[in-house]
Parts: structure tokens; C-alpha cells; sequence
């Protein structure tokens, strides 16, 4: 008896623990603009265009007033119980693992087989990112200080809500005691946008951005144009998005025979057995279907956080 | 001499109502948010420096209500900003939340309620202001908005950032 009420009370657990909605992860980083006026960046030459990387390490090494930020955010944030992902710490790991990595080898002599996606996927990701920018502005012989905090959708790129504004004048106060004031005083508002963003999510579902994509020359023959009784694949996959987000909110934004991008689709945050679920979980509903009968397509569907998926059709 | 003890006592019996119909008239002035807040600079974390001005016909009464109209401020009005001070939105943004919780504020800003443990008037910041017939008087008070707003969210009333996850 005791047995039962004891599985039955584990059951119950399980089940309000997969019932919670999961989490985003938070980051700071300090913005481009920050990077490239304190002179952290890297020149990359792309396609014979001269681009500035912002190099996050070098920031940290050098700055102690950015790292006094992130410490006095991750604080605050953590008082509101949301801790912040550490931008060094991931850095760190990343370093670690690449490392560790480079070291192993089998007793035959093989290194660690890995793709270039794989080490992509590996970074710690975060779901939505902080992005922090200051500048001092002198006024005479006073100086106050120009601070903007902007949270952004890391997956949709969409703003979720800012604070910024010029602090009090000051002919004394140095820059780090001037960016604690004006984090502490902004947080709130700060705070607000993104509770009302969270608020907004738990009620018209959680946005994410769904790719599709064909593998070229793939061993199925298939691409988005193929026809299943008379209907296009892209369509069968919007009418299926149709059905299953909320409230039918999505757009096309791009389609083709080899590629469609939809956005603004809005998943719901529970699947129908009541378990939390992500653009990843929503991504392998949609694989299942077409995995089945009448399509039989085979499909890969890849992990790219809680807010966008890759569906590649056609092989595994 | 009998008539003069009559009256007396009268007096002394009506003492202590006058001063609660003027407490209940100042409790009614903040509940009709009849009172003006402002930022008073900025406060150490966890706090907000305010200055709150207090409309009544007793200038004693008008200073101790500065901490309870604060607090009110603070959850349901917010304050703007300007001149390096940092606007802030209220605690308890809906609209009708005051009435739908009407019994939990009621005890809240009861006199000795829990308001109390949420604000502080600084010291030497009062100023009385002769009104028409009521003074006007202006407090600076630091409001424990940290304590504060977990209380409320202890209580159910507003959501913290946490919830829903």
C-alpha cells in the first residue's frame, strides 16, 4: 500500500514539475556600440568587407566598470529570482571544453569526431539577451551618465522592452559608482517590460521562429514543392501550423522550393499531455507528421533553443 | 459650576471622536489618492526616496499620514521623473486592484498596520504649507519597495518576475 501511495505521490511531482513552463535564460553582453567606442573588437574580413567583432573576452579582462555592471545585474536579477547566465563564465567553458577537447584522443591515435554545428550547438545559448551601453557626457565641468539597458528575443531578435535616461550631473562621482546608480534606479521599469513580456507569453504562447529546409539532392526526392494529392508540401505544413499554434498566429515570411521561414508563430506552452514545451518539442510534433504515413518524409530536426528550430527534409 | 463640569465632559468626550473623523477624513484623502508624490533623488538599493505632500486641517495629522499616503504612492500612483531622478511605474499596475483586495489594504493601511514597517520620514524634511483653510505638508520618506513588493507577492497581489516558471 505504502508502495503506491508513494509512486502515485512521485507521479504527482513529476507531473506539477513538467507542468511549470521552462525558464529563459538570461545574459548580459555589452552592446556593439559599447565595444567598438572602448575599443574591444577584432577586425574580420569577410568576403572582402572589413567587419568590428566585438571581442567580449578582452571587454571583461579590461573593463572592471562592465564588470561591476554584470555583477550588480546579476544581483538584482537574482533578487527577483532570475539569475543570469555569466557571459565570462560561458566564454571560460567554451575555452575549457575546445581544450579538453583538443587533447583527447583514442588509443589508436583518433580525435574526437565533431562538426563545426556541434560546437556551435554546445555554447551555452541564452534565450534572451541584455544588452548593456553607457557613455559619460560632460556638461561643463559636471558629467552624468547616459545608460540604456535593452532586452532582446535572442531567437527573433524582436525587442522585448528597454530602460535608458541621463542621470544627475555630478562633479564628483566617478563612472562606476555613477552606472551602479543608474542600474539600481532603472532596473524596476526595466523589469516591468520584461514581466510584461513573460506575462504575455503565458497567455498568447511563446513566439518562435520555425526553418524549413530541404537536403539537396536527398535519396526521398522530395522538396517543399512535392505534391501529396494535389496539395504542396509547404502548404500541408502551413495548414498543420495553422491548426496547432495559437490561435492560428504565424507568418510566411520567405518560401521556396528548397527553403520556408515562418515567424510570430506562437506555440502553445503545454503540449495536449499537459509537459512543457519549446520550439523544439513543437518542431518534432510537425517531423512526427510528416514522418508518417501518407508523407513518409524523413527528417532532422535541430536544436536551436527554446525560441527556434530547423526542420531539414528529406534524409536523417 | 454643574454646568461648567457638563460642558466639560463634553468636551473631553468629543476630544477623541474629532481626532478619529479627522483621521478617517485623511485615510479618505489617500485612498482618493488626494495627495502629490515626487522623487526625492536617488535612494540606496532596495528603497525609494520620496517626497509625498498631505492636504488636512492639522498640521501633526498631515505629517503622519506622509508615510501611509508613501507607501499608497508607491503601490498604486508611481511618480515621475526628471532632473537626473528616474521615473517609476507603481507596484501594482492594474487598474481596480486596490478594490479587489479591499479587505488585505484595508488592515495594510490600517493606523499601526503593516505599512509601517515600509516607510520612514527623514528627519528635518518636513515642511508645512498654509493652504486656504488646511496646511499642506511635504514629507521626504524612504519606502522599503524591495520588502515591500515581496510582501505583496507573498500575498498573492501582484505576480513576481518568477511567476508562471
Amino acid at each position: 500500500m505504502k508502495r503506491y501511495i508513494f509512486t502515485i505521490a512521485l507521479a504527482l511531482v513529476a507531473l506539477v514539475a513538467s507542468a511549470q513552463i521552462k525558464k529563459p535564460e538570461l545574459m548580459v553582453i555589452p552592446s556593439d556600440v559599447w565595444c567598438i567606442q572602448n575599443g574591444y573588437y577584432t577586425e574580420v574580413e569577410n568576403m572582402g568587407v572589413t567587419a568590428k567583432v566585438p571581442n567580449y573576452k578582452q571587454a571583461l579582462q579590461e573593463n572592471i566598470g562592465l564588470k561591476l555592471a554584470i555583477a550588480k545585474l546579476n544581483n538584482l536579477m537574482a533578487e527577483r529570482q532570475f539569475p543570469l547566465q555569466s557571459l565570462e563564465q560561458t566564454i571560460k567553458n567554451l575555452e575549457q571544453r575546445r581544450m579538453e577537447d583538443n587533447m583527447t584522443v583514442s588509443k589508436a591515435g583518433n580525435e574526437l569526431s565533431e562538426s563545426a554545428l556541434d560546437e556551435v550547438a554546445r555554447v551555452a545559448k541564452c534565450d534572451i539577451i541584455l544588452e548593456l551601453t553607457w557613455e559619460m557626457k560632460d556638461f561643463g565641468p559636471k558629467h552624468s551618465l547616459v545608460y540604456i539597458l535593452e532586452a532582446r528575443d535572442a531567437y527573433t531578435g524582436k525587442s522585448i522592452g528597454a530602460a535608458s535616461g541621463t542621470g544627475a550631473p555630478s562633479m564628483s562621482a566617478d563612472v562606476d559608482v555613477l552606472l551602479e546608480e543608474a542600474i539600481v534606479a532603472n532596473m524596476d521599469n526595466f523589469n516591468d517590460r520584461l514581466m510584461a513580456h513573460f506575462q504575455e507569453m503565458q497567455t498568447i504562447g511563446r513566439e518562435i521562429s520555425l526553418d524549413i529546409k530541404v537536403f539537396a539532392n536527398n535519396a526521398a526526392g522530395i522538396d517543399l514543392e512535392t505534391e501529396f494529392d494535389g496539395e504542396e508540401l509547404v502548404d500541408i505544413i502551413e495548414n498543420w501550423l495553422q491548426l496547432n499554434t495559437i490561435q492560428g498566429r504565424f507568418s510566411r515570411q520567405y518560401s521556396s522550393e528548397n527553403v520556408a521561414n515562418f515567424t510570430q508563430v506562437r506555440i502553445p506552452v503545454y503540449d495536449d499531455r499537459g509537459r512543457a514545451i519549446d520550439a523544439n518539442g513543437f518542431a518534432k510534433q510537425l517531423a512526427k507528421k510528416l514522418k508518417n504515413q501518407p508523407f513518409n518524409i524523413p527528417c532532422k530536426v535541430l536544436v536551436k533553443g527554446l525560441g527556434r528550430a530547423v526542420i531539414i527534409l528529406g534524409e536523417k | 459650576m454643574k454646568k461648567i463640569l457638563l460642558a466639560l465632559l463634553a468636551v473631553a468626550f468629543c476630544l477623541p471622536s474629532m481626532a478619529s473623523i479627522r483621521q478617517k477624513k485623511a485615510d479618505k484623502d489617500t485612498y482618493e489618492f488626494r495627495y502629490e508624490i515626487e522623487c526625492a533623488g536617488n535612494a540606496i538599493e532596495g528603497t525609494y526616496l520620496v517626497k509625498v505632500w498631505t492636504y488636512s486641517k492639522k498640521a501633526a495629522l498631515a505629517e503622519n499620514q506622509c508615510r501611509k499616503n508613501a507607501v499608497h504612492g508607491v503601490i498604486f500612483k508611481g511618480y515621475g521623473g526628471g532632473q537626473g531622478c528616474v521615473s517609476q511605474r507603481p507596484l501594482a499596475p492594474n487598474p481596480g486592484i486596490e478594490t479587489q483586495y479591499k479587505d488585505y489594504f484595508n488592515s495594510f493601511f490600517a493606523n499601526g498596520g503593516e505599512f509601517q514597517k515600509y516607510a520612514s520620514i527623514l528627519g528635518g524634511t518636513t515642511e508645512t504649507v498654509r493652504v486656504g483653510r488646511e496646511y499642506k505638508v511635504g514629507c521626504v520618506v524612504s519606502v522599503r519597495k524591495d520588502d515591500l513588493r515581496k510582501a505583496l507577492e507573498a500575498a498573492g497581489i501582484i505576480r513576481g518576475l518568477n511567476t508562471g516558471f
